[in-house]
């Protein structure tokens, strides 16, 4: 399989002199889900930031397989424009690119079906639920058929059942369509039970501590929520987290 | 509370305060040259209304034209000061200059430079309702969501597309809350440009009106003038409420509707 992005030696230190990033190398294949974990200020979202070409790196190099506006980004916030209707919000990407109004409206009603919001089309965001504008927000990020898909704690914000549900279909959605996914997560159960892949990153400044293939038997489900394997994964990395936070103390 | 009883409070004690007014000036017997009463306001009102109408039509006329004037260049100066962070830089401080600076003492240069009566008072109106425009507007355009920007330039929107469909829809709240201050500003810039500009003949507005009354010493007349000047302050302020609540009323908080 080859590699959608390529991390060489990424470092990013900002104008305030505030180390984010220690430099890092990692390879992720296209078509893979993978999770980011680590304590909060690591420089998660910042290295989530510099791979969407967002903010450039103060060291290194990023290589993306996408061509230009095939990656879509959706924030912890559903960052919806306040003014504009569920489904203006969905055809955003599209209206930018300016592509033709019967394409858009085409896409847009499909890309609303997928994540379960047909019927709030003319709705406006403040009219939704949490979930739903998160939803709204998904749609959105699919609605151009992205390459690469790069997910900043998206659902923290969300309760507990509401989260499981999306994590449910937005599996689904990854399996359908194959987008190569980076979803940056404080939470280790979330990780584990989406990804392929977890990396683990240290506090500030940020570098991957530990890269754990995840190795799942079988539907990924209610049921798998509560089996051993799955709590194996979940304990495994939260010790690796744990000792990245408080190093063990050599005798 | 009821809304009937929201609208019918307010109406008694306005009328409560009038008979007072009535009771007081009658039973002291004050001349009506010091404090003339209700009553004789309302026959002032009533006996001079088509004169004073006409003047509340030239004050009105230079007041909406200011409004208007304001609303277009304060804007289009706030976007161009948003674009160009250097401009802003180096014009902002003058627009501030311009608002703390009273227009009365602006004014008699004004007269002195411009020769056509409306175009003076159109300036010195326009002088007084602009700031809040530029500084409002100003303020919405940079408070367009950071990660809804991130967004525009990772799909790559131009920047007039960043313009037309991020900045300005996320400065249209302040736009309006300006535009609501602007309004009472541009009449009292009106009406302080014509008790200055000393503006006389039939073509003068209702503020002339009034000192004209005064010096006079009708009362009743200088206060009919008042109330109507009040009047025309206060229906300024509702049509611009209204046309804010109904530009924003699909998704903005200010303009939502309450369940009360």
């Amino acid at each position: 399989m080859s590699a959608a992005v390529v991390l060489q030696d990424v470092g990013k230190t900002f104008a305030s002199g505030v180390q984010a990033l220690a430099p890092l190398s990692s390879t992720i294949k296209a078509g893979s889900f993978t999770s980011i974990v680590g304590p909060s200020g690591c420089g998660k979202s910042t290295l989530l930031r510099v791979i969407a070409g967002l903010s450039a790196p103060t060291t290194g190099r990023v290589e993306r397989d996408a061509p230009p506006h095939s990656t879509s980004f959706v924030f912890q916030d559903a960052t919806l424009m306040p003014w504009a209707t569920v489904a203006a919000n969905v055809a955003l990407p599209l209206r930018l690119a300016g592509r033709p109004d019967a394409e858009i409206t085409e896409r847009v009603t499909e890309a609303l079906a997928r994540v379960g919001l047909d019927g709030f089309a003319g709705s406006f965001p403040h009219q939704l639920s949490g979930g739903m504008k998160m939803r709204a927000s998904i749609a959105r990020a699919m609605v151009t058929g992205p390459k690469l898909l790069l997910m900043d704690e998206p659902f923290a914000a969300l309760d507990e059942f509401t989260r499981a549900k999306l994590n449910d279909d937005l599996l689904a959605l990854w399996q359908q369509n194959r987008w190569t996914v980076i979803f940056v997560t404080h939470s280790i159960r979330e990780a584990v039970f989406l990804a392929e892949r977890v990396l683990v990153m240290s506090p500030r400044p940020g570098r991957v501590i530990a890269d754990r293939a995840i190795s799942l038997a079988g539907h990924r489900d209610d049921a798998l929520r509560l089996s051993h394997a799955f709590t194996d994964q979940c304990a495994d990395i939260s010790r690796l987290l744990a000792e990245a936070i408080q190093p063990p103390v050599n005798p | 509370m009821n809304r009937i009883a929201r609208g019918i409070l307010p109406a008694l004690f306005g009328v409560a305060l009038l008979l007072l007014w009535e009771v007081m000036v009658r039973v002291k017997g004050v001349p009506v040259y010091i404090l003339p009463a209700p009553s004789a306001i309302a026959g002032a009102l009533w006996n001079d209304g088509g004169d004073l109408l006409v003047a509340l039509s030239v004050t009105l006329e230079v007041t909406l034209a200011a409004l208007i004037l304001a609303a277009v260049t304060g804007a289009g100066i706030a976007l161009a000061l948003a674009q160009w962070p250097l401009a802003e830089r180096t014009f902002f401080p003058y627009a501030v200059f311009l608002q703390v600076t009273p227009i009365v003492t602006v004014a008699p240069f004004i007269i002195i430079w411009v020769d056509n009566v409306f175009v003076v008072l159109l300036i010195l109106a326009w002088m007084a309702a602009v700031f809040p425009i530029i500084s409002n507007t100003l303020l919405g355009l940079k408070s367009a969501d950071t990660n809804l920007k991130d967004l525009f330039r990772l799909y790559g929107a131009s920047r007039m597309q960043t313009v037309a469909r991020l900045l300005v829809p996320s400065a249209l709240p302040y736009f309006l809350g300006g535009l609501r201050i602007s309004g009472g500003l541009a009449l009292i810039g009106t009406v302080v440009a014509e008790m200055v500009a000393g503006t006389s003949g039939t073509r003068s507005g209702l503020a002339s009106r009034l000192l004209e009354a005064s010096y006079r010493l009708e009362l009743a007349r200088a206060l009919a003038c008042f109330v109507l000047l009040s009047a025309v302050g206060f229906a300024i302020y509702a049509a611009l409420d209204l046309f804010s609540k109904r530009l924003l009323r699909h998704w903005h908080e200010s303009a939502k509707q309450t369940d009360i």
